[in-house]
């Protein structure tokens, strides 16, 4: 593992890059990585793989012009030919808009989600903790499938303006799958600190959602009442986020948000909140810039949205330290949605609903008309009809098709607990359970 | 690069390996982009590193390394042998692999004319030119086109002796314009979605795309269809442009041919698959118009190469012959499983990642009509153009995709342009009702460059020859 000394160190090459450029207009990335994953299949490890790498990215400015140059490895001569390689694009690429790099701000480095013992954690300790969900599995009759993950990160920033920033941060995530002779179950746990995945208790999730979806029916496709699990709704405000809660989706016209105008359930308020202490905070974005928490939906109204720097001077306005890399066409990107807890246990969210579904999970997620928010996927691994407020029979997997916001505004129980859930792009969500008033199965 | 193999090989089989293979990887790629006339970037990323698989007390570990010294390289070799030694604990039965010709030598892309001797200077001419054209058409809101070029050096060396030394190219190009209204936003692209086609090609693939030719048409399109009528629904004749039948091919055959899939390797993630063994030979995947290959030797294809990520030689493999399910992707371990060799179709994404079974080029074989016949012999139905939505289940059975262009099709000829076209499946149905596919002049590699799969994730660059197709009495609607 990394040294404590690494801050100092990946700093001090960032200053050196920096130094040797020998001008202003530069910025310099360095982002060391080691990972390890255990994945399981049947009860067993089939694969089991670490890795261990550093790169180091370069943004040169000048005369209207930017080039980027970034490397990944130990090569011979590494700051000569980063710098060569940034130079010679610069130097070729029109002039055009180039947003300057931004200065000193008054964030700090924290807090961040880092634990030791992520950092720490052996192939032995993961086999270990896959042991014990392979028992509960067996003990059960199923087979469990899945993959325990650990990585530790360290993010250095510095620029020409005086930008210096070093974060570390830990991640730890367990998925579970149980399958059984005519179905499956699943759950999952994420959190920075290893020591917070119980693996038994995921395991036991998994296995009762397994037991209970067997022998699943068909379901004729329609519009039902659902109550999504957080698994599910992570999946919905990701894709929610990504399309409207960009500045540069406002822009240019493609986001569904209308400020100050009321789209969703007041039952819903979701922000970016890069500092809270539940979630996975991270203190700044790739341009070394203090994100701050941004409130996107306020009780169902629409109200900001994030910026970069390039999206900001658009706008004259501070950026909120959203950026990816720059410069990108992509634009401000929410890295840490936040979506407000209700009142209700996931227990009264399916005692609400008279006639409906619950979701375990969703599949394949994927826009169909971005500007309605209208997206289509699958349901997987539960999906049960809930009959005069209780858990019934399991379905067989539905096709949705349907509008979030549409989804969003008929809002009838928000969960009281929160948890911490990987989308598709693994992007960490502190989300609960929802209770929707439709939701439309197309097949 | 042989060396730094070597060395990690011996240090693994030292410590216990029974069998192990290492992968040095060099990366280069080239990126620009011009985007509205006032954004410009211009990229380079350098890659380096080296991995080692190693089979000890018959389980696997992996480790990989972004430092090439010796010291580094033993680390790695020892840290795959004691995570093999952890996931040993969990193994009831040892990894057993098919046997494999020991495979030396070298494959370079072939090509006519290096992209990374090509200018830059040239490279953004041609980008610029393709933006103008885009954003001198009125009502386009924002249009962007860009390039990427990537070089990889493979050596790859396994402690049976193998030992082979490839050299891939890929020149990718695409643009996309998009037009707003108050309530609609409709974009088109060209070649293809997905940001952009690639090939394993030198820079006359980018010269044969003649971005900046389409660069007019495609914006002008963009701006039609926030006026064109919605999509009608219904039952109906359902015609495919070249790009969308190779992204169905992609999700309905390629994935759930991906054997590992069928061991449930991927249940957690990717899925599992709706193709048993014990359909092979029998099952009816479609009619048959329908023949499917994963062929890794195929010319310009963006799976195509010398060896794959286990050292076993390209190959092609019939996976529907005339509409019966043949045959599978496969790796050495999966294919033991069932006394079988190796399909040659594990790929790893680079140098930190273990190689999973991957699409190669899975190829719709080409018919004996051409679109024009095909929408001549129809008299009610939709032609589709480019993918905009794509979705499917974990089992690859139902499936809905939408396009950006639709046009419908009365009486045998093309009536008029409509948008927000969905249609949905389910495969093996769809793939029966499958009457014609065009012929060889209309068929073409494409190159899919976001193909996700595996934990920690991998994106994988897969080739698809498709052509037009005609399919009957699909399900058709629009998305609003």
């Amino acid at each position: 593992m990394i040294s404590t000394s690494s801050a100092d160190e990946l700093l001090a090459l960032a200053d050196a890059i920096l130094e040797r450029v020998g001008r202003d207009g530069a910025e310099v990335t360095v982002v060391e990585h080691e990972e390890a994953l255990t994945r399981f299949a049947r009860n067993q490890i089939h694969q089991n793989v670490a890795e261990s790498s550093r790169r180091v990215r370069l943004r040169l400015m000048g005369d209207d012009q930017v080039g980027v140059s970034e490397i990944r490895g130990e090569v011979e001569d590494l700051q000569g030919r980063l710098i060569a390689a940034a130079e010679a694009a610069r130097e070729l690429a029109p002039a055009g808009d180039v947003t300057p790099l931004p200065r000193p701000d008054a964030g700090s480095d924290g807090p961040v989600a880092h634990s030791p013992a992520t950092a720490l954690c052996t192939p032995e300790w993961r086999a270990g903790q896959v042991g014990t969900v392979a028992a509960v599995s067996a003990v059960a009759g199923f087979e469990a499938f899945g993959a325990l993950q650990t990585s530790l990160t360290h993010t250095a920033i510095a620029n020409s303006q005086g930008v210096r920033r070093h974060a570390a941060s830990t991640s730890a995530s367990l998925i579970c799958v149980a399958r059984g002779e005519n179905g499956w179950g699943y759950a999952d746990r994420h959190h920075h600190d290893i020591g917070r995945l119980d693996a038994e208790q995921v395991a036991q999730e998994a296995v009762e959602t397994c037991g209970r979806n067997q022998q699943a029916t068909a379901l004729d496709p329609g519009v039902y009442p659902v109550v999504l699990s957080p698994y599910a709704v992570a999946d919905l405000v990701g894709h929610l986020a990504d399309l409207g809660f960009s500045a540069l989706a406002h822009q240019e016209h493609r986001s569904f948000m209308r400020p100050g105008e009321r789209l969703m359930s007041q039952l819903v308020s979701i922000a970016d909140d890069a500092s809270h202490p539940d979630a996975m905070p991270f203190p700044f974005d790739d341009e070394g810039v203090s994100t701050r928490g941004v409130s996107c939906i306020e009780e169902g109204v629409c109200r900001s949205f994030l910026h970069d720097s390039a999206t900001a001077l658009r706008e004259d306005v501070p950026s909120t330290g959203h950026a990816l890399p720059m410069p990108n066409t992509f634009g401000p990107w929410a890295r840490h949605l936040v979506v407000t807890a209700g009142e209700s246990s996931l227990d009264d969210l399916i005692a609400a609903c008279d006639h409906g579904l619950y979701v375990t999970r969703l599949w394949y997620v994927r826009d169909v008309h971005p500007l309605r928010t209208m997206i289509t996927g699958m349901t997987r691994d539960g999906t049960f009809l809930i009959e005069n407020g209780r858990l019934g029979r399991p379905v067989r997997d539905l096709r949705f098709t349907q509008s979030i916001v549409d989804a969003l505004s008929d809002v009838r129980g928000t969960g009281r607990e929160r948890s911490i859930e990987l989308d598709e792009s693994e992007r960490a969500l502190l989300v609960p359970a929802l209770g929707l008033g439709s939701f439309t199965f197309t097949s | 690069m042989k060396e730094i193999a070597e060395l990690a090989i011996d240090v693994a089989v030292s410590g216990g390996a029974t069998y192990a293979d290492c992968r040095v990887v060099q990366r280069g790629i080239q990126a620009m982009t011009v985007k509205d006339g006032r954004f410009a970037e211009v990229s380079s990323f350098e890659d380096e590193g080296m991995g080692i698989r190693a089979i000890v007390d018959g389980a696997w570990g992996f480790a990989s390394v972004d430092r090439l010294d010796s010291d580094s390289l033993g680390d790695a070799a020892r840290l795959a042998c004691r995570i093999a030694r952890a996931s040993a604990r969990l193994r009831r039965q040892p990894v057993r692999l098919a046997p494999a010709p020991v495979a030396t030598g070298g494959y370079v892309t072939p090509m006519e004319r290096d992209p990374f001797e090509v200018s830059l200077g040239e490279k953004m001419d041609l980008l610029i030119r393709a933006d103008e054209a885009m954003g001198a058409v009125a009502g386009v809101t924002t249009h962007e086109a860009s390039l990427e070029f990537v070089r990889e050096h493979r050596l790859f060396a396994s402690s049976e002796g193998s030992l082979v030394d490839q050299v891939i190219v890929e020149s990718g190009g695409g643009m996309d314009a998009t037009a707003t209204s108050d309530d609609d936003v409709q974009t088109r692209s060209f070649p293809n979605s997905f940001g952009r086609h690639q090939l394993c090609a030198g820079y006359e693939a980018i010269a044969a795309m003649d971005l900046a030719g389409n660069a007019s048409r495609i914006a002008a399109e963009a701006v039609a269809l926030l006026s064109a009528p919605p999509c009608p629904s219904g039952r109906t004749t359902v015609i495919l442009d070249g790009t969308q039948a190779a992204l169905q091919v992609h999700e309905s055959c390629g994935h759930p041919t991906e054997l590992d899939r069928v061991r449930g390797d991927e249940a957690a993630y990717a899925g599992t698959s709706f193709l048993t063994p014990d359909l092979l030979g029998r099952f009816r995947y479609g009619s048959e118009q329908v023949t499917i290959t994963a062929d890794a030797t195929t010319p310009g294809g963006l799976g195509t190469y010398g060896w794959d990520d286990e050292g076993v030689a390209a190959q092609r493999t019939v996976l529907v012959d005339r509409g019966v399910f043949r045959g599978y992707m496969s790796s050495r371990e999966t294919a033991a499983d069932y006394g079988w060799t190796s399909s040659g179709a594990m790929r790893a994404d680079s140098w930190n990642r273990i190689p999973l079974i991957r699409m190669t080029n899975v190829n719709l074989e080409p018919g004996e009509s051409s679109l024009e016949e095909m929408i001549a012999g129809t008299e009610h139905g939709v032609y589709l153009e480019t993918n905009r939505s794509w979705s499917i289940d974990d089992r690859r059975l139902n499936f809905q995709f939408g396009t950006q262009n639709g046009w419908e099709i009365r009486d045998g000829k093309r009536l008029r342009l409509v948008k927000n076209a969905l249609y949905a499946g389910r495969t093996p149905e769809f793939w029966r009702s499958c009457d014609a596919v065009a012929g060889p002049s209309e068929w073409r590699p494409w190159g899919i460059v976001n193909c996700g799969k595996g934990q920690p994730g991998q994106v994988i660059h897969v080739g698809h020859g498709a052509a037009p197709c005609r399919f009957r009495g699909v399900s058709v609607r629009a998305s609003s």
